[in-house]
């Protein structure tokens, strides 16, 4: 079909999209990596710790105490990092919502997916999500014509939060997007199948180009004789309306939260959604443009008498299975904040990520502050507490990360890099 | 690009190289806190010191080498390099400054650049192969070189001669890359000679897409401060902020006149001159001849002793004599004052000017000039919007990007 | 040195597997087999091989030989002569020509691929390997091989036969210089000596006239002699555009054929096609659809407003824009299926490496150079 074409061509497509074994495997990539670090970084940070120990007047660390300085850090797994970028996502939500007028929703949307692509190849072990959260906001606005001034966006943002800290970590995100800002979302694809619908509901429907046959009266007779809607409506346009509503809700709500966008194209997402919310209008819609019906007690497309399988019935009956799974998936999705249990394990995840958090990482004002315009001003509130013998050691160690930046200024692609890799 | 996703790759990426900087870096460290004993320490650490993000970059970045620098301008500089592996497959690498005023992040025309261009490929649009960034954060963006300068360039030499044939291959064009943004709901939205680039083979490329921006849904306003003044429809000039395609046609058949002429057709020295110039070369715009004109903002009505009549068929063939009956025809079309009434990329290419004689110039016949790399090093470092006579650069333009 | 020199000429002198020496047999006359190269007298040769091929009688070398390959040694180092051989025979078999290349550096590349298969084969590395690479090569491009065989040969002949028709003409013209000298000579002679008689004869107030009458006939002469000359000259060059014409034909109807194995950036066959008609598109079909039928209108309330917003739509905003957007995302991808177009393409870039794209972006120059 041409228009799968032109979706294949997309960066979504391209660089975005997984199964679901691949998208398991990279996030587990991610996570032994980012744990490895954390532990060298820890470790660096106690014996630095104990060799000033004599000078810093501080107080010890968690991490430093004497019973805990020889075991091993307990790092995030996969799983528990996916909760907590889940949980930031939600906020980003929020966040949107604070605005006046509020942040469009689109928007936002893009916003939640900048962090969920983020976080495949980044660990919320190295950069918390709340330092990520707003920036990701900040950038969607920027690439999706919703242009808001730094200034105006951060003083939008609830409690103290100074322009530096949310464009701080731009260029990392920017990065971590491997440089794709473009965001394919099921909204619009969604008003245009209501607005198919719509029309076929008032007769003046057109038919899909290989079924030229069908008239604007078939389709609206075959739309009125549909089963009854889950819920009663006074006439078809009421009924399509408030499937529209539902799935919007579902749309803006559960396919964000989930893996969908990674494992599902966006007119898959926004048909099982519209499913959920109104099977029978959902599946006329797919029989009227590639036929049906189908039904799960169906096993497998018929070929029919020259042996042939009808390549339509046969996208139909794969695209069946694949939105039933979409389906199961947005289904499967209930709001942390909703469910206590959830909220509960999500605060056990963060206590631990405050063990566990990359000390290196933690001030990313600061570091870009001093790898791009040095300034005597000195910001630490990024979302975790240090302490200040922790800040006094990141301070040491930002002044030598800026020399090195100053030395690598003068070349575009950085220093030359010798890679060895073991093969 | 269409077969580099990472998963596909992270089988190599579990593997972690050591990366020298960042090995210079811990171990500086080390030896100035904690002796020599703690770099012993560290060293395991060296092995996974690299996150996955990072040695994406690198990965792409590793890929390219820069030759030499053959622009530079306050927005970006840019070079040519090539393939690390093949010495004979040129790029242009384009480096975005990072604009020390400018304390918003990455500058809005970065950002759309990037993202369309990521998006669009056709022949007709300048390719964009990778994007890197490099430890001081700046951005650099891999395009297709294109070393036959513009056409600007073509039509402002004296020495080069060309004819109606040449036009119509160069339209033709920039018709199929115009159409093809607008196929992919994009708005280029600074279309003139100097932003189509001619690459090797002589095929037009449109580039600079630091206007750029996908249409708008309904209710949603867009900036009227955009397309360069020369090349800028009525529409814009009063301010509207709902628009269409017909915007980046209007600029199109500016640039169809100004090859037939070459001289720009319509020049105005300001925004308010434009209108005048316009309405002088094509007709006063009446609620008559452009049913709403008067409500949009900047409209300003003329009074009936100055009014100029919408002009018809016959001025353009008077006007533009070479481009013959049917040329100009198609002119007139993507000239309609009311953007309703002008013609859409895809009916600009539905005209039946391109099958009839002369058939365009193949690519390999037209004429071309040499010191194109320069020109493609000056393009690109060209900030948005801006004409290349000194008289502009000075008023810096204001965008406004509110959609309220 | 000295020394050295002077065992090397005893060994020369003295038959290795007869050890009958020069000194007594000053006929002697040595031999060499391309097969191991090991050296031995024309009677040794007549005596082991005559009744048919068997192995070289030199120690340790096994190697079958046969009479006929034998033939006399051209370079004194037995280790050049064996290099001229190997090259004459990869040459005669990897004998693609510069202009069957798309590009010169596919030519270059040809050449150092065969400077290594030359060398790999001198120095004995991966022998089997290269020689079943150059075998399949000789089998599956036999009608190539050939024709540039012919080709070559062609050239060396016409070179040869340029070489003596030039020589030829430089004869006729030396000669035809020569004779002109000599006939000019004659006549002029011959006039002056009637000029002379008649002049004795005749009286004094015809001597204008008889002058005139004898320059007339030198013009004469001379001027048919010009157009003599004038038609030798055309005929030689018809001659020379002939043998040109005859070697270019050969070359353009080989056609290059499609890459072979080994060797590669062969130019494709290019079969001149008739001249489409310009498609302004250039191979795109706009607006067609698979799912849905665009339409101009859609219903629905909430557009409304803007159907009827004079300054929206005096700014040009069109909402047929917008239908035909909402309508392609809403089939855009229905059936992409993900899980499986994304397997199979991470299982198709495993066996492929990175360096894909460069390769794209290398092709794209090349077609654009």
């Amino acid at each position: 079909m041409i228009e799968d074409d032109i979706y294949r061509a997309s960066s979504q497509y391209r660089l975005w999209s997984y199964t679901e074994p691949s998208l398991q495997f990279l996030r587990a990539t991610t996570n032994a990596v980012a744990s490895e670090r954390v532990r060298a970084a820890l470790h660096r940070s106690r014996e630095t710790h104990q060799s000033t120990a004599s000078s810093a007047a501080g107080t010890p660390l968690p991490e430093s105490n004497t019973d805990t300085k020889n075991k091993d850090v307990e790092c995030l797994t996969p799983e528990e990092e996916l909760v907590l970028v889940r949980y930031y996502c939600e906020k980003t939500l929020e966040l949107g919502e604070t605005y006046k007028p509020p942040i469009p929703t689109m928007v936002r949307a893009t916003a939640i997916q900048y962090l969920r692509r983020f976080y495949l190849t980044n660990s919320p072990m190295t950069y918390h999500p709340k330092s990520i959260m707003a920036c990701a906001l900040f950038v969607a606005t920027k690439t999706d014509n919703y242009y808001i001034s730094l200034r105006q966006f951060a003083d939008g943002i609830p409690g103290d939060t100074k322009t530096e800290d949310v464009i701080a970590p731009e260029f990392l995100l920017m990065q971590g997007l491997r440089f794709t800002f473009d965001v394919r979302h099921p909204f619009r694809g969604l008003e245009g199948g209501v607005m198919e619908l719509q029309a076929i509901a008032e007769g003046q429907g057109q038919p899909a180009p290989h079924l030229p046959y069908e008239t604007a009266e078939d389709l609206q007779q075959g739309l009125l004789s549909i089963a009854p809607p889950p819920v009663p409506s006074s006439s078809m346009s009421d009924r399509i309306a408030r499937a529209h509503g539902t799935t919007r809700e579902l749309l803006k709500s559960a396919a964000q939260m989930t893996d969908a966008y990674f494992l599902y194209t966006p007119s898959q997402i926004w048909f099982s959604a519209f499913l959920l919310a109104d099977r029978p209008l959902a599946e006329f819609l797919l029989d009227v443009k590639l036929g049906g019906p189908v039904t799960a007690t169906i096993p497998a497309p018929e070929t029919d008498e020259n042996g042939l399988v009808n390549p339509l019935y046969e996208i139909r009956f794969k695209l069946h299975h694949v939105l039933t799974e979409c389906s199961a998936l947005l289904q499967s999705y209930t709001p942390l904040s909703s469910d206590p249990a959830q909220m509960k394990s999500l605060k056990r995840i963060a206590k631990k990520l405050y063990h566990c958090q990359n000390p290196e990482k933690v001030n990313l004002a600061a570091t870009k502050r001093e790898s791009t315009q040095p300034s005597s001003a000195v910001q630490s509130d990024t979302g975790i507490v240090n302490s200040e013998s922790e800040t006094e050691r990141l301070a040491k160690k930002r002044k030598l990360e800026q020399g090195q930046a100053v030395r690598q200024d003068d070349d575009v692609f950085g220093p030359e890099l010798v890679t060895q890799r073991t093969k | 690009m269409a077969l580099s996703p990472f998963g596909s790759r992270s089988p190599s990426m579990t593997v972690h190289s050591p990366n020298t900087a960042i090995r210079l870096r811990a171990t500086a460290a080390q030896n100035s806190i904690t002796g020599p004993a703690a770099a012993a320490v560290a060293k395991p650490v060296q092995n996974g010191d690299r996150e996955l993000t990072e040695q994406l970059n690198i990965d792409i970045r590793e890929r390219y080498v820069k030759d030499k620098k053959v622009g530079e301008g306050t927005y970006a500089v840019v070079y040519v390099g090539h393939l690390r592996h093949d010495p004979s497959s040129l790029v242009a690498i384009k480096k975005i400054k990072v604009n020390a005023e400018y304390k918003d992040g990455l500058a809005m025309d970065a950002v759309r650049e990037v993202k369309y261009l990521q998006e669009l490929k056709h022949p007709n649009v300048i390719a964009l192969h990778d994007v890197f960034s490099s430890k001081d954060q700046n951005l650099s963006l891999v395009l297709e070189f294109l070393p036959g300068g513009d056409l600007e360039m073509l039509i402002k030499d004296s020495d080069i001669h060309y004819g109606v044939a040449d036009i119509k291959a160069w339209m033709g064009m920039l018709a199929r890359g115009v159409w093809w943004c607008h196929e992919n709901f994009v708005l280029h939205r600074d279309i003139k000679p100097n932003n189509l680039l001619i690459a090797s083979d002589g095929e037009v490329k449109l580039a600079d897409f630091g206007l750029a921006r996908s249409f708008a849904d309904p209710l949603f306003n867009m900036t009227h401060q955009v397309i360069t003044r020369w090349y800028r429809p009525p529409e814009l000039l009063y301010g509207a902020r709902q628009y269409s395609g017909a915007v980046d046609v209007w600029s199109m058949g500016m640039v169809f006149a100004e090859l037939l002429l070459r001289v720009p057709f319509v020049a105005g020295n300001t925004d308010l001159d434009q209108t005048s110039k316009i309405c002088e070369a094509f007709g006063t715009p009446t609620e008559e001849n452009w049913p709403g004109v008067s409500k949009l903002p900047y409209y300003i009505p003329t009074d009936k002793a100055h009014l100029v009549p919408l002009q018809g068929r016959d001025f353009f063939m008077r006007q533009f004599p070479t481009a013959g009956p049917v040329g100009a025809d198609l002119l007139m079309s993507m000239c309609a004052l009311d953007p309703r009434k002008r013609s859409t990329a895809v009916q600009c290419l539905r005209h039946n000017w391109w099958t009839i004689e002369p058939r365009p110039t193949k690519n390999e016949d037209l004429p071309r000039k040499s010191g194109g790399t320069k020109k493609m090093g000056d393009d690109l470092t060209r900030r948005v919007g801006e004409l290349d006579e000194g008289m502009f650069n000075s008023a810096a333009r204001q965008l406004d990007f509110g959609m309220k | 040195m000295a020394t050295d020199a002077a065992s090397r000429r005893d060994e020369d002198e003295v038959c290795p597997v007869c050890k009958s020496s020069r000194y007594l047999n000053p006929d002697m006359r040595f031999l060499i087999n391309p097969e191991c190269y090991h050296k031995m007298c024309e009677s040794c040769v007549d005596r082991i091989f005559s009744s048919g091929p068997a192995n070289c009688p030199v120690a340790g070398c096994r190697k079958t030989l046969r009479k006929n390959r034998f033939r006399k040694q051209t370079f004194e180092d037995i280790g050049v002569e064996r290099e001229v051989d190997i090259r004459r025979r990869v040459m005669h078999i990897l004998n693609r020509r510069e202009e069957e290349f798309d590009s010169k550096r596919a030519y270059d590349d040809f050449l150092e691929q065969r400077e290594d298969i030359i060398a790999n084969l001198v120095s004995r590395i991966d022998v089997a390997k290269t020689e079943a690479q150059l075998q399949k090569y000789a089998a599956d491009n036999m009608q190539s091989i050939r024709t540039n065989q012919a080709i070559e040969a062609e050239e060396a002949s016409s070179f040869q036969a340029r070489m003596t028709l030039e020589q030829e003409e430089a004869r006729l013209r030396r000669q035809a210089v020569r004779q002109e000298y000599e006939t000019e000579r004659r006549e002029i002679q011959a006039g002056r000596e009637d000029f002379l008689s008649r002049l004795a004869s005749g009286s004094s107030t015809d001597a204008a006239a008889i002058a005139r009458e004898g320059h007339k006939v030198l013009l004469k002469k001379s001027s048919a002699r010009r157009s003599e000359e004038e038609r030798i000259r055309q005929k030689q060059a018809a001659l020379r555009s002939e043998t040109k014409r005859g070697s270019t034909l050969s070359t353009v109807d080989h056609g290059g054929a499609a890459d072979t194995g080994l060797v590669k950036g062969l130019r494709k066959i290019k079969t001149p096609e008739p001249e489409k008609p310009y498609d302004p598109f250039m191979g795109y079909v706009p607006d067609k659809r698979d799912y849905y039928t665009l339409q101009s209108y859609y219903p629905s309330q909430y557009l409304d407003p803007i159907r009827n917003d004079a300054r929206m739509l005096a700014g040009g905003y069109d909402l047929r824009e917008y239908y035909s957007r909402t309508l392609l995302e809403a089939f855009a991808g229905l059936s992409c299926f993900v899980g499986e177009e994304i397997s199979q393409r991470d299982a198709a870039n495993i066996t492929k490496s990175t360096a894909t794209e460069g390769a794209a972006i290398a092709a794209e120059n090349e077609n654009t150079a």
